[in-house]
């Protein structure tokens, strides 16, 4: 089992004296500590226009900064929209090569498509099209990286032949993701063979499910790189202090306050009706959670990290037995728990919970899976 | 936290009825006509469109529905319903700011039985085969006309239609005092249509929503379904969140 933090970066109203600027040196403090700690990566969303919810629309920048504040933690681009009106994949495919050359080697590539009206619409982007513009740029970009030179032509996008530079510093290029939030994406990742990244806060037996598909499928596929990826991570939130009512109460406020501002957004199925997004993804599964946890009481729902070491060592064992490999934490929303107690509950967590899971998993096993092994290793 | 409404309640009742009683039995529409299109509003008046209980959506918009039976239980009817998109707490809502309904048994069912904001008039909902329209004048001015253009069907469980807060006095506990009451009705659905959205005239003074300006188009829908009016299950104080604000009958 691994552990990354992730973040969203969410910034509370009202939106003055600095507050965007606090809040992201915060969360490069955050990050720091991490990395002291042992933890195996830290990953930024990329969001546009979501209120509060998420300030993060330029994530390669926010993981290059923490690429040269740290040392050993990977840094997860996680996701970048594959989406032509938010970028171009030849764009993509340059900063991500940057960035893994910035961080010496420590790059992990997520692909996704963003599920809100609010970002997609801003965009002026078509809903119905991004489950295929996703598909071509899983594609095209692990070609861009490998091929001294590349041309195209396709449905999201045309180039003629062009030297895409640079080239990443992992060989053959960094391991590749999908953001997994809708029922069935997870399919996706594994006919890719990509790691699937999922993105909700499904229970036990979901992920259970969702695992043994992704398993089963991935044996057989046809991967969008050069390597398999096979590597399941899931979303939780984190808030872990010596007593256990303490930190459920604590971490039910971020649980709540993250649910609660997600539901503000609109996903594209509330007002876009379309095939290409029949569930509502990832906003519907916080607001789920807010709903069942509303930051009031003091029962943790299943799986949802939060409470003193001893329960969360049995959370997550749970989840290992699931069959996840990688557990991403959510540290914060609103600015909901003060800094210093965010501080505090990592380093609680790295010393009394980490110890009890070995970071053994390989990430692949055959001749090209080895490949992705020793660029997950950063070596 | 998100931004809440800023509207008075009472400023928001010009056209709320008065609802007597709560005890509504549910009631079933069959195969209605349902024109919805939808639109991004500007943003400069989003919290003083909706009381204090809601929030805006981020984006802010606004539902124009058209709806049309043509038989049922209610009789044949026609109703246009303008309303902003809003969320009680986490819940995506509806806020209906006036309807326009055909005379008839349908126009006090709606407004007694679940707080339908109605006046009489003549709305009329066109179905061509290359677009559906809602229209409704006042006089000889248009103040609704609004359009769904070159229908694609879709599948029936690709829709999601939200649920209603229906502003109305209610009287209740010997007081009478505006309350939203949450309309969720289901929808059956039996055919869908997408299309392009189009707002061809829009009086934001006639539809209670004044400054209301429909800015750019998001997507407009068709279909027939059979709608269930609900028991209304829970009202909400629409001067305090909705997280604390609601009451279960």
């Amino acid at each position: 089992m691994k552990f990354g933090i992730f973040y969203e970066i969410s910034v509370p109203r009202p939106w003055e004296n600095d507050i965007e600027h606090t809040v992201y040196h915060r969360c490069l403090e955050q990050v720091r500590l991490a990395d002291e700690l042992g933890f195996h990566s830290v990953w930024a969303v990329e969001h546009h226009f979501l209120e509060e919810y998420s300030h993060c629309s330029a994530p390669e920048l926010f993981l290059t900064a923490c690429a040269m504040q740290t040392k050993q933690i990977r840094v997860g681009h996680g996701i970048v929209v594959c989406v032509p009106q938010f970028n171009h994949p030849i764009r993509a495919a340059e900063r991500a090569a940057v960035l893994d050359i910035l961080s010496d080697g420590r790059l992990e590539f997520g692909t996704g498509r963003s599920a809100t009206w609010t970002e997609l619409g801003g965009m002026d982007a078509n809903p119905d099209e991004t489950k295929e513009t996703w598909d071509e740029y899983t594609r095209t970009i692990p070609q861009m990286w490998t091929n001294e030179r590349y041309g195209y032509e396709g449905r999201a996008f045309r180039m003629p032949t062009r030297a895409v530079l640079p080239k990443p510093y992992q060989k053959p290029h960094p391991p590749m993701w999908v953001a997994v939030s809708s029922p069935g994406t997870e399919i996706d990742a594994a006919e890719r063979g990509m790691g699937s990244l999922g993105l909700t806060f499904g229970g036990f037996a979901e992920q259970e499910e969702k695992v043994k598909r992704y398993r089963s499928i991935i044996r057989n596929c046809e991967p969008a790189g050069a390597f398999v990826n096979e590597r399941v991570a899931t979303v939780n939130f984190l808030y872990c202090h010596p007593d256990n009512e303490t930190g459920i109460k604590t971490g039910s406020r971020l649980t709540g306050s993250f649910g609660y501002l997600a539901a503000q957004l609109l996903p594209v199925r509330e007002v876009h009706p379309t095939r290409s997004y029949p569930n509502p993804g990832l906003l519907a599964a916080t607001r789920q959670q807010a709903a069942q946890n509303p930051g009031e009481g003091v029962s943790a729902p299943e799986g949802v990290c939060i409470g003193n070491p001893d329960r969360l060592v049995e959370e997550i064992k749970k989840w290992e037995s699931c069959g996840v490999d990688q557990i991403n934490f959510l540290l914060n929303a609103l600015e909901t728990i003060p800094q210093e107690q965010v501080l505090d509950s990592l380093r609680l967590f790295g010393e009394e919970v980490m110890p009890h899971f070995r970071d053994d998993q390989p990430a692949t096993t055959s001749e090209p899976r080895e490949l992705a092994a020793t660029a997950a290793a950063g070596d | 936290m998100p931004i809440n409404g800023t509207a008075d309640p009472t400023q928001l009742t010009q056209y709320a009825p008065t609802m007597s009683s709560l005890d509504t039995e549910a009631l079933t529409l069959p195969d209605v006509k349902v024109l919805q299109v939808i639109y991004e509003i500007d943003d400069a008046v989003m919290a003083e469109l909706i009381p204090p209980a809601l929030h805006p959506t981020i984006p802010p918009t606004v539902h124009v529905i058209g709806l049309r039976a043509d038989d049922g239980p209610l009789g044949a009817f026609t109703l246009a319903v303008v309303r902003v998109g809003c969320r009680a707490a986490v819940r995506p809502r509806g806020l209906p700011t006036r309807a326009v309904c055909t005379a008839g048994e349908a126009a006090s069912a709606l407004e007694q039985r679940w707080g339908f904001p109605i006046t009489i008039g003549e709305p009329v909902l066109r179905e061509r085969y290359d677009r559906q329209s809602i229209e409704v004048n006042d006089g000889n001015v248009a103040v609704l006309s609004a359009q769904l253009i070159d229908p694609v069907p879709i599948g029936n469980g690709d829709l999601l239609y939200t649920a209603g807060m229906h502003i109305a006095n209610v009287e209740r506990d010997g007081e009478t005092k505006p309350w939203l009451v949450q309309v969720d009705p289901d929808f059956e659905v039996s055919r869908a249509d997408r299309g392009t959205a189009q707002i061809d005239a829009f009086d934001s003074v006639f539809w209670d929503a004044p400054d209301l300006r429909p800015v750019y188009p998001i997507v407009a829908s068709y279909t027939t379904a059979n709608i269930t009016l609900p028991r209304i299950r829970y009202i909400c104080d629409p001067l305090q969140p909705a997280i604390s604000g609601t009451v279960a009958l």
